[in-house]
C-alpha cells in the first residue's frame, strides 16, 4: 500500500522512463507554440478601447468577411461531410482496380502548397476555363463568387472528412447489417439505424476537422474569391489588409473574434461527441 | 419439410465452396451442420437465410420457394458467432428491432419483448447496454432478437464460439430448452462434435462443400459410411482389412463384423475398418482378453485425462499384422485407444510393456477406394510417382496410406508379375505413351481400380463420368462418390450415345441419364450433373477433357481386353487423370 502513497506526479504511467521530461517539454511547447501567442493575441485585443473595439469588430466589412469565412467553411464542412462519407464508404466496402491510386490521391490536398490549389481552381473555374465556360451558360459563376470559395474550402477540407471516416466504417461490422437484414429492415432503414449511428462520432470529428481546416484557410481562398469588401472577402484576408495598414489592433481583435466563435463551435461539437459516445458506453457497471 | 435444399451450389471464384447440397429439414427439428472451417457450412447457412445468393439449385422454406427472395422477405431468425447486436441500442431495443421495422405498436412490442426476455432468463435487462452484458448474456439477447418476429426457422452460426466452456454448457442448454419450446426448426452451424452430439436430433456432416452423410448422431458415430466422417466425429483407428469369402480378416485374424456388402467376383478384396478408440480392448495375454484378438504391441505413450485414459500403441511388425491405414510416410501409425478408470484398475500397465490387442467392435466402411499402390518398372520411377500432388493429396484427405510397387515387366505381354500377389486398393501408373497396355496388364492380373497419373496433375475442379457398360454402372458410381467426398469438384456424367443414335430412341438416352442421376443421389449421396453427347465415346470424352484444364475423368469398364483399343486416345500423353474402375462381373445387386 506504500505505493499509493507516492505522489502522483511522479507515478511512471508507461514502461518508458521520463515522465517528468515529456510532461516538461509538452507543457512548454504548448506555452511557446500555442498558448503564448493567443494571450498575446488576447493582450493586444484588451489594450484597445471598447469603443474602438466594437468599432473594428461590427463594421460592415468585418461582418460581411464573418458571414463569408463561416458560413462558407460551414457549407463546405457539409459537402464534405456527404461526400467524404461516400468516398469513405466507396474506398472501404468496394474493391476495385485502382482503389490505392484513389486512396492515394484523397491525401494530395494536405501536400499541395495551398496556393497552388487556389490557382488550380481558379484557372478551370474562371467564366473561360474548362469547367466555367460550361457553368457560365447556365448562369452560375464560380470565380470571383462566394460559390468559388466554398469550392476552394471543400477542396482542402476533403481528406479530412474521408480520413476520419474511414476507420470507423472499417469497423461497421458486416455481421450487423446481415443481422438487420434478417430481422426485416430495409436499406435505408439499415443506413439510418444501424452504420450511421455508428460512425456518428466519426462523422461529426470529421465535420470539425474540415470546418478548422476552412475557416483557417488563407492561400487558396485569396485566387479564386476576388476579395471585393463585404461580398468575396475572407476574415483571413481582412486581417492580412489590416496589418498591411499597420493598424495591429484592429488585426489582433478581427483575430480574437475568429478565435472566439472557432472556440464556442468546436468546443460545441466536441460537447455532443462526448454525448454521443456516453450514449454508447457510459453505463458500464 | 420446413427447409429443402435442392442441388446448391455456391461457387467463389470459380471453385463450388458449396457443391450440389441436397437436404431435408423437418418441422421444430434441430439439425446440426457440422464440418471443419472451410468446408462450406457457414456459407451454406447463409444462402438459407438469403444474405449470399447460390448460383444454381433451390431453397425452399415451408414449402414457399425461397431461392431469389432476399434476407428480408425471407425472415428467418439468425443468431452470429459475434452476437452482432446493435450496440447503440438498449437490449430492449435490440429486441424489438424486428417488430419496430414491421410497425408493430409499442404496447405488442413491450408484451412480446418481455416474453422473449423471460424464454432466455434475462428478465429486467430491458434497459442495459450490450456492452454492460457478459458474452453469455448477449448472445442470449442475439437469441430472443432474432425470434422476435416468430420466425419460421432458426439459423445459429457458431453461437458458442466465442464463449468459455462453462457459459458455453449454459447457453446450450437454453438454446435447446427454447428451441423446445417453440418447436422451431433450427439449423446450428458448428465445428465442435461434442456440440452437436449433445444439441441436434440429426447432424449433417461437410467436408469441401459437400455434404457428406446425414443421420441421427449415435447412427453416425457408430457406423459412418465414410472415411471422413468416421476420423471427424471422435477419434478413429482405420485398418486396412481383407473381405473374403468367410468373412472379414485383419491379416490372417479373422474378425466378427458385418461385411459392407457382398463380394463381387470370386477375389478377396481390401477394406477399411473403423475401429473407435474405446472399442480397443488390451491385456497381458492373448487368452485375458475377452474380445477378439487383433495382434500385439508397445506401449508408446500413456496420457492421464482425467475420466479416461488415452494410450498410443505401436503395433508389433510382422506379416500377420494388420496395416494401420494412416500409416503414411513419417514412420508407422499407432494404434489409438481410451481406457476407463475402470479398465485401468484392471489392467494397470506402463510405458514399453508389450500388450495383446483385441477389438470389441469393428465396422466396415462401405467405400470402395482403401488404399493406393504405386507401381512402376522401377523403384525409382515409383518413388517418383508417390510424389506426384493429386496422390499425395488424395492419400492425405483419405488418410490412407501409398505403397510402392516394383513390377519390371510392367505392361509386358504374357509375362508374369514378379510377386504373384493379388493388386489390393487402387493401382497408380504414370501417365505416358503406352500406358494403355499397362493399364490392361495389369487389369488382366486382377487390378480393379487404375489411377493414371499425369505429370503434376493437381486435384480437379471438375470430375467426368462415364461407364462404357451398364453393369458397372454401380461400381462407377461407388467409386466416384468416394473420390467427390476427398476432393471439391463438381461431378458430371457423361453420357454418350452414337451419332446415328435414331430419334425415337433418345428420350430413351435421356431416361438412362436421369436414372443413372437419382442413383447416384440414392445410394451413394452423389450429387451430379448430367450431360448427354453424341459421337463416339473415345473422341467425345477427350474432346470434353481438352476443353478445360482441371478436369479428370473416372471410366467404368467391364471386360479387360480391349481397353487400349477402344480407349487408347483417351490416355495417350494425357494431362488429365484418368481413373479406371473396372468390374469383370458385377454382384448380384444387393
Amino acid at each position: 500500500m506504500a505505493t499509493l502513497k507516492q505522489p502522483t506526479a511522479l507515478k511512471q504511467p508507461s514502461v518508458l522512463p521520463g515522465f517528468g521530461l515529456t510532461f516538461g517539454f509538452t507543457t512548454f511547447f504548448l506555452c511557446a507554440v500555442v498558448l503564448i501567442p493567443l494571450a498575446a493575441l488576447v493582450l493586444m485585443t484588451a489594450s484597445m478601447t471598447w469603443h474602438d473595439f466594437v468599432k473594428v469588430v461590427f463594421s460592415a466589412r468585418a461582418l460581411g468577411s464573418y458571414r463569408l469565412s463561416f458560413g462558407a467553411s460551414f457549407l463546405a464542412a457539409t459537402i464534405n461531410l456527404v461526400f467524404g462519407f461516400i468516398i469513405a464508404w466507396t474506398l472501404v466496402r468496394y474493391e476495385f482496380p485502382g482503389r490505392k491510386a484513389i486512396d492515394a490521391l484523397i491525401d494530395m490536398p494536405f501536400a499541395l502548397p495551398t496556393a497552388v490549389s487556389g490557382i488550380a481552381l481558379t484557372t478551370v473555374f474562371a467564366e473561360n476555363g474548362w469547367i466555367g465556360q460550361y457553368l457560365v451558360v447556365w448562369g452560375i459563376k464560380v470565380a470571383y463568387t462566394w460559390i468559388g470559395v466554398t469550392v476552394a474550402l471543400t477542396l482542402i477540407g476533403l481528406p479530412f472528412a474521408v480520413r476520419s471516416v474511414q476507420p470507423a466504417l472499417l469497423e461497421v461490422q458486416r455481421d450487423l447489417e446481415d443481422a438487420a437484414e434478417t430481422l426485416g429492415a430495409g436499406r435505408f432503414y439499415i443506413f439510418r439505424r444501424i452504420i450511421l449511428p455508428t460512425v456518428l462520432p466519426a462523422l461529426l470529428t470529421g465535420f470539425t476537422l474540415a470546418f478548422a481546416r476552412a475557416v483557417g484557410e488563407y492561400g487558396s481562398v485569396i485566387f479564386i474569391a476576388g476579395n471585393l469588401p463585404l461580398k468575396t472577402e475572407i476574415t483571413p484576408l481582412l486581417i492580412v489588409i489590416r496589418l498591411e495598414e499597420f493598424d495591429y489592433k484592429g488585426a489582433a481583435a478581427l483575430g480574437f473574434v475568429m478565435l472566439v466563435i472557432s472556440f464556442a463551435f468546436l468546443l460545441m461539437i466536441n460537447l455532443l461527441q462526448a454525448w454521443g459516445r456516453k450514449r454508447l458506453t457510459s453505463r458500464v457497471r | 419439410m420446413s427447409i429443402t435444399l435442392d442441388q446448391v451450389t455456391k461457387r467463389y471464384q470459380g471453385s463450388p465452396v458449396v457443391n450440389d447440397v441436397s437436404l431435408d429439414i423437418g418441422d421444430g427439428e434441430f439439425f446440426v451442420l457440422l464440418g471443419p472451417s472451410g468446408s462450406g457450412k457457414s456459407t451454406l447457412l447463409r444462402a438459407i437465410a438469403g444474405l449470399s445468393g447460390v448460383d444454381h439449385g433451390r431453397i425452399s422454406l415451408h414449402g414457399r420457394d425461397v431461392t431469389h427472395l432476399s434476407a428480408k422477405e425471407r425472415g428467418v431468425g439468425l443468431v452470429f458467432q459475434n452476437y452482432a447486436l446493435f450496440r447503440h441500442m438498449t437490449v430492449a431495443d435490440n429486441i424489438e428491432f424486428a417488430l419496430r421495422v414491421r410497425r408493430v405498436k409499442a404496447a405488442d412490442r413491450r408484451k412480446r419483448r418481455q416474453e422473449l426476455l423471460r424464454l432466455v432468463a434475462l428478465e429486467g435487462m430491458d434497459e442495459r447496454m450490450p456492452a454492460q452484458l457478459s458474452g453469455g448474456q448477449q448472445q442470449r439477447v442475439a437469441v430472443a432478437r432474432a425470434l422476435a418476429h416468430k420466425p419460421e426457422v432458426l439459423l445459429l452460426d457458431e453461437p458458442f464460439g466465442a464463449l468459455d466452456a462453462k457459459i458455453r454448457e449454459e447457453l446450450r442448454r437454453t438454446i435447446r430448452q427454447v428451441q423446445r419450446e417453440l418447436k422451431i426448426s433450427t439449423v446450428l452451424v458448428t465445428h465442435d462434435q461434442e456440440e452437436a452430439f449433445a444439441l441436434a436430433d440429426r447432424i449433417g456432416v461437410m467436408n469441401l462443400g459437400r455434404l457428406l452423410e446425414v443421420g441421427k448422431p449415435q447412427e453416425l458415430y457408430a457406423s459412418p459410411a465414410t472415411r471422413f466422417v468416421a476420423t471427424f466425429l471422435g477419434a478413429a483407428n482405420l485398418i486396412l482389412a481383407r473381405q473374403t469369402k468367410d468373412g472379414i480378416r485383419f491379416g490372417k485374424t479373422p474378425v466378427s463384423a458385418p461385411a459392407p456388402g457382398p463380394l463381387h467376383g470370386a477375389r478377396e478384396h481390401e477394406v477399411v475398418a473403423v475401429v473407435r478408440p474405446e472399442e480397443v480392448e488390451i491385456a497381458q495375454t492373448r487368452e485375458d482378453l475377452t474380445s477378439n484378438y487383433l495382434t500385439r504391441g508397445t506401449l508408446e505413450e500413456l496420457v492421464f485425462t482425467g475420466a479416461l485414459e488415452r494410450l498410443r500403441i505401436r503395433i508389433d511388425d510382422g506379416p500377420d499384422a494388420p496395416p494401420l491405414s494412416n500409416s503414411n510416410g513419417s514412420g508407422p501409425a499407432l494404434l489409438e485407444v481410451t481406457r476407463t478408470q475402470h479398465e485401468q484398475r484392471a489392467f494397470e500397465i506402463e510405458t514399453g510393456q508389450d500388450v495383446a490387442i483385441g477389438v470389441r467392435r469393428v465396422h466396415i466402411l462401405p467405400t470402395p477406394l482403401s488404399s493406393f499402390t504405386a507401381c512402376a518398372t522401377s523403384e525409382s520411377l515409383a518413388e517418383a510417382l508417390v510424389q506426384q500432388p493429386l496422390l499425395t493429396e488424395l492419400a492425405s484427405r483419405m488418410k490412407t496410406r501409398v505403397s510402392l510397387r516394383v513390377e519390371p515387366k510392367l505392361g509386358m505381354p504374357n509375362a508374369d508379375c514378379e510377386t504373384p500377389l493379388v493388386f489390393s486398393g487402387t493401382t497408380v501408373i504414370a501417365s505416358h505413351s503406352e500406358v494403355a497396355y499397362q493399364a490392361q496388364w495389369l487389369l488382366q492380373r486382377g487390378a480393379e481400380e487404375i489411377l493414371v497419373l499425369p505429370q503434376n496433375a493437381g486435384a480437379p475442379q471438375r470430375v467426368l463420368i462415364h461407364w462404357a457398360d451398364e453393369s458397372v454402372r454401380r461400381a462407377t458410381l461407388a467409386v466416384s462418390a468416394s473420390i467427390l467426398r476427398h476432393v471439391s469438384a463438381e461431378a458430371i456424367y457423361i453420357g454418350i450415345l452414337p451419332t446415328h443414335t435414331p430419334a425415337a430412341q433418345r428420350p430413351h438416352g435421356m431416361r438412362a441419364l436421369l436414372d443413372a442421376r437419382s442413383e447416384a443421389q440414392a445410394v451413394h449421396g452423389l450429387e451430379m450433373r448430367t450431360e448427354l453427347r453424341f459421337g463416339d465415346v473415345s473422341n467425345e470424352l477427350v474432346r470434353q477433357l481438352a476443353e478445360l484444364p482441371g478436369q479428370m475423368l473416372i471410366l467404368g469398364i467391364r471386360g479387360n481386353k480391349d481397353l487400349a483399343e477402344r480407349f487408347g486416345s483417351l490416355f495417350a500423353d494425357a494431362h488429365w487423370p484418368v481413373l479406371i474402375v473396372h468390374r469383370e462381373h458385377e454382384g448380384p445387386s444387393a
